[in-house]
C-alpha cells in the first residue's frame, strides 16, 4: 500500500515540476536529433501525393502562378515547400508567375527563386519564371488578379513594366494560369484564393500551409475545391521525398519524431498526476 | 565569409537567444529583440506598401508620364510636389505604364481623411474612408463565403451512404464508411449547435455524439499546433547550429554566454537582495505565472 502511495507522490511531484525544466528537456530532444540524425522514413500521405500527381500531369510549359503568404516566422514550414515546388515546376518546364500577398513574401520568393531558379536550374527571369511582387489588400489582391492582372501589377518587384516582359504576353486575368499553388501562413492567404479565385474560376489549385491551418484548410480538399495539401513541416519532407530531392524539411523529421513523442509522454504523466490529485482531494 | 553575413549571423543570434530567454522570466533582452521586431515589421510594411501599391498604382494613374503636359493643373499640381521629392514624383511624370484615371483622386482623398484620425478635431472624417473600406470587405467576405464555404461545403458533405460500389471501410479515400462518418458527424455537430429545443431524448443523444466529433477535431487543431511550434523551434534551432560554427566566430556560444551571464549575474543580485529565496527551480511552477 505504502509502495502505491510513493509511486503517486512521484507523480504528484512531476506534474508539479517548474515548466522551465520542461522547456530544457524539449530543447535537448529538438537539438540532439539536429546533430545526431535518426533518418527515421517519411511515408508520403494521400494529400500530399494528390499535390504531387497535380504538378506532374500538367501539360509541359504551363502557366504556373505562385503566391508566397508567409514571412520568415514561419519559414522552416513554408520555404522548403515552396522551394520543392519550384524545382518540380522548373523540372518540368513550366513557367513560373510568383505573386504575394504578404509584404516578407517578396523577399521569401526571392530567396527561394534565386536559390532554385538561378543557382540550380538556371532559368532566364522573364522568359521563366518571374516575380510580380507584393500587392497590399488581401482579398482585393486576389479578386483583381481574376478580372485584370495587369491593372495591378504594371511592373513587376524589380520595377520592369510587364508590358516589357516577354512571359506575361497573353496574360491578362487569372483564367490565363493553369494552376495556382499558394504557400500559406494565414491571412490572407489560401483560403482567400479558394473563395475568390479557384472556386469562381474553376482552375484547379492546391497549397502548401502551416500545421496549424491544416484543420481550417482540410475541409476545402475533402470537398475537392483544393487539390490536396502540404501539412506543415511533414508535408513539406513528404514532397521532398517525392520529387527525390532532399531538404530541410526532411531534416527535421527527426527532431519533430522525438519532440511529439516526449510531448505525448507529458501530457500521459501530467494527466496521471491530475487524477491522483482528484482522487485524493475527494478522498479528504 | 563577408562581413554583412558575419553581422547578420550575430544579429540573429543575439535576437533568437534574446527571445527564447522570456522562457525564464521577462528581462531586457527579450524587450530588446520584441520592439526591434515589431518596430522593423511596421517600417517595412510601410516602406514595402508605399513603393509597391501607393506610388506606382496611385501616383502612377494620376500623373502618367505618358500624358505629362506642363501646362494643365494637374501637372501644375505634380510639379510643385516634384519640388519637394524627385523619387516619389520624378521630373517628366510617373512612368509605371499607366494610363491617366483622375477617378484615383478618390481613394487619395479617402486615404487622408482616415489619417486625420490622428488631429482630434477632424477625426470624424476618418469614418468615410473606414466605412468604405468596411463595406467593401464586407460584401467581398460575403460573396466568398456564400459560395466557397456554404454552397461548397454543403456540396462536399452531401455524400451518398448506399454507394455500395465504394470500398466498405479505407482510411482516406472514399469509402462506405467514411461517407457514414461524414453524414453523422454532418448532422449531429449541426444539431448540437440548435438552441431552440432542451437537449433532451435523441436531440441529446445526437448533440452528445456532435459534442465527441467537435472533441476530436479540437484535438487535432491542438496535435497540429504542436506540430507547427516545434517545426518553428527546429527552424531556429537549425540556424543557431549554424551560427555556432568557426564560419561565423562561434556567434550563438557568444551570445549565449553573455546572455546567461548577465541573467545570472542579474538573478544573483535580485537573490542576495531579498534574502536569498528558495532556489529550486523544481518548487511549484505557479509562482513564476
Amino acid at each position: 500500500m505504502n509502495n502505491i502511495k510513493d509511486i503517486e507522490n512521484i507523480f504528484l511531484k512531476i506534474g508539479k515540476i517548474d515548466r522551465r525544466w520542461i522547456f530544457i528537456i524539449i530543447a535537448v530532444v529538438v537539438i540532439i536529433p539536429l546533430l545526431v540524425p535518426i533518418g527515421l522514413p517519411i511515408r508520403a500521405t494521400d494529400t500530399s501525393k494528390s499535390v504531387y500527381d497535380a504538378l506532374e500531369n500538367l501539360p509541359k510549359g504551363s502557366n504556373v502562378l505562385l503566391s508566397v503568404e508567409y514571412s520568415p516566422s514561419t519559414k522552416p514550414e513554408n520555404h522548403p515547400m515552396t522551394i520543392s515546388v519550384l524545382r518540380h515546376l522548373f523540372r518540368n518546364d513550366h513557367k513560373v508567375y510568383v505573386t504575394c500577398l504578404w509584404p516578407d513574401g517578396q523577399f521569401m520568393a526571392q530567396d527561394a527563386l534565386s536559390q532554385v531558379a538561378e543557382g540550380e536550374f538556371n532559368k532566364v527571369y522573364g522568359q521563366d519564371y518571374v516575380l510580380l511582387g507584393y500587392r497590399p489588400g488581401g482579398e482585393a489582391v486576389v479578386k483583381g488578379i481574376v478580372s485584370n492582372i495587369r491593372k495591378l501589377f504594371s511592373v513587376d518587384a524589380k520595377q520592369t513594366k510587364v508590358d516589357e516582359i516577354p512571359m506575361m504576353d497573353g496574360i491578362k486575368n487569372f483564367k490565363d494560369f493553369d494552376f495556382l499553388f499558394s504557400a500559406s501562413a494565414g491571412y490572407p492567404g489560401t483560403i482567400e484564393w479558394v473563395q475568390y479565385a479557384s472556386d469562381p474560376t474553376g482552375i484547379p489549385m492546391s497549397s502548401g500551409v502551416t500545421s496549424i491551418q491544416v484543420n481550417e484548410v482540410m475541409p476545402y480538399v475533402q470537398s475537392g475545391q483544393m487539390v490536396g495539401v502540404l501539412a506543415g513541416m511533414p508535408g513539406a519532407a513528404e514532397y521532398e521525398s517525392l520529387i527525390g530531392q532532399k531538404g530541410s524539411a526532411t531534416s527535421g523529421m527527426d527532431a519533430q519524431s522525438v519532440a511529439h513523442l516526449v510531448i505525448v509522454l507529458f501530457i500521459v504523466l501530467g494527466n496521471i498526476s491530475y487524477f491522483i490529485d482528484r482522487k485524493r482531494s475527494r478522498k479528504y | 565569409m563577408e562581413f554583412s553575413s558575419i553581422l547578420g549571423a550575430w544579429v540573429a543570434s543575439f535576437l533568437t537567444i534574446g527571445i527564447f530567454s522570456y522562457l525564464y522570466k521577462d528581462n531586457p533582452f527579450y524587450k530588446i529583440a520584441e520592439h526591434l521586431f515589431v518596430g522593423v515589421s511596421a517600417g517595412y510594411l510601410l516602406s514595402l506598401g508605399f513603393w509597391t501599391q501607393l506610388q506606382p498604382n496611385l501616383f502612377g494613374r494620376l500623373f502618367p508620364a505618358k500624358h505629362y503636359d506642363p501646362d494643365t493643373l494637374t501637372y501644375s499640381i505634380y510639379n510643385i510636389l516634384s519640388f519637394f521629392s524627385t523619387s516619389i514624383f520624378p521630373e517628366g511624370g510617373i512612368d509605371k505604364g499607366h494610363d491617366q484615371h483622375l477617378i484615383y483622386v478618390i481613394p487619395l482623398i479617402l486615404g487622408i481623411m482616415m489619417l486625420m484620425s490622428l488631429i482630434p478635431s477632424f477625426s470624424w472624417m476618418a469614418r468615410w474612408g473606414i466605412a468604405y473600406v468596411v463595406g467593401m470587405a464586407a460584401g467581398l467576405k460575403a460573396y466568398g463565403y456564400l459560395n466557397s464555404n456554404v454552397i461548397g461545403q454543403i456540396k462536399g458533405t452531401a455524400v451518398n451512404i448506399f454507394d455500395f460500389s465504394l470500398p466498405i471501410f479505407s482510411l482516406s479515400s472514399p469509402s462506405v464508411f467514411n461517407n457514414l462518418l461524414i453524414f453523422i458527424g454532418t448532422i449531429c455537430g449541426l444539431l448540437y449547435f440548435y438552441f431552440s429545443k432542451e437537449h433532451k431524448g435523441m436531440l441529446g443523444k445526437a448533440s452528445k455524439i456532435g459534442i465527441y466529433f467537435l472533441m476530436i477535431s479540437f484535438g487535432a487543431s491542438f496535435g497540429f499546433a504542436v506540430m507547427g511550434r516545434i517545426s518553428l523551434l527546429i527552424g531556429r534551432f537549425t540556424d543557431l547550429i549554424l551560427f555556432s560554427g568557426s564560419d561565423y566566430h562561434y556567434a550563438t556560444y557568444w551570445v549565449l554566454v553573455l546572455i546567461v551571464g548577465i541573467l545570472g549575474y542579474a538573478a544573483f543580485k535580485e537573490q542576495k537582495n531579498e534574502g536569498f529565496p528558495e532556489p529550486n527551480i523544481l518548487s511549484s511552477s505557479n509562482e513564476e505565472e
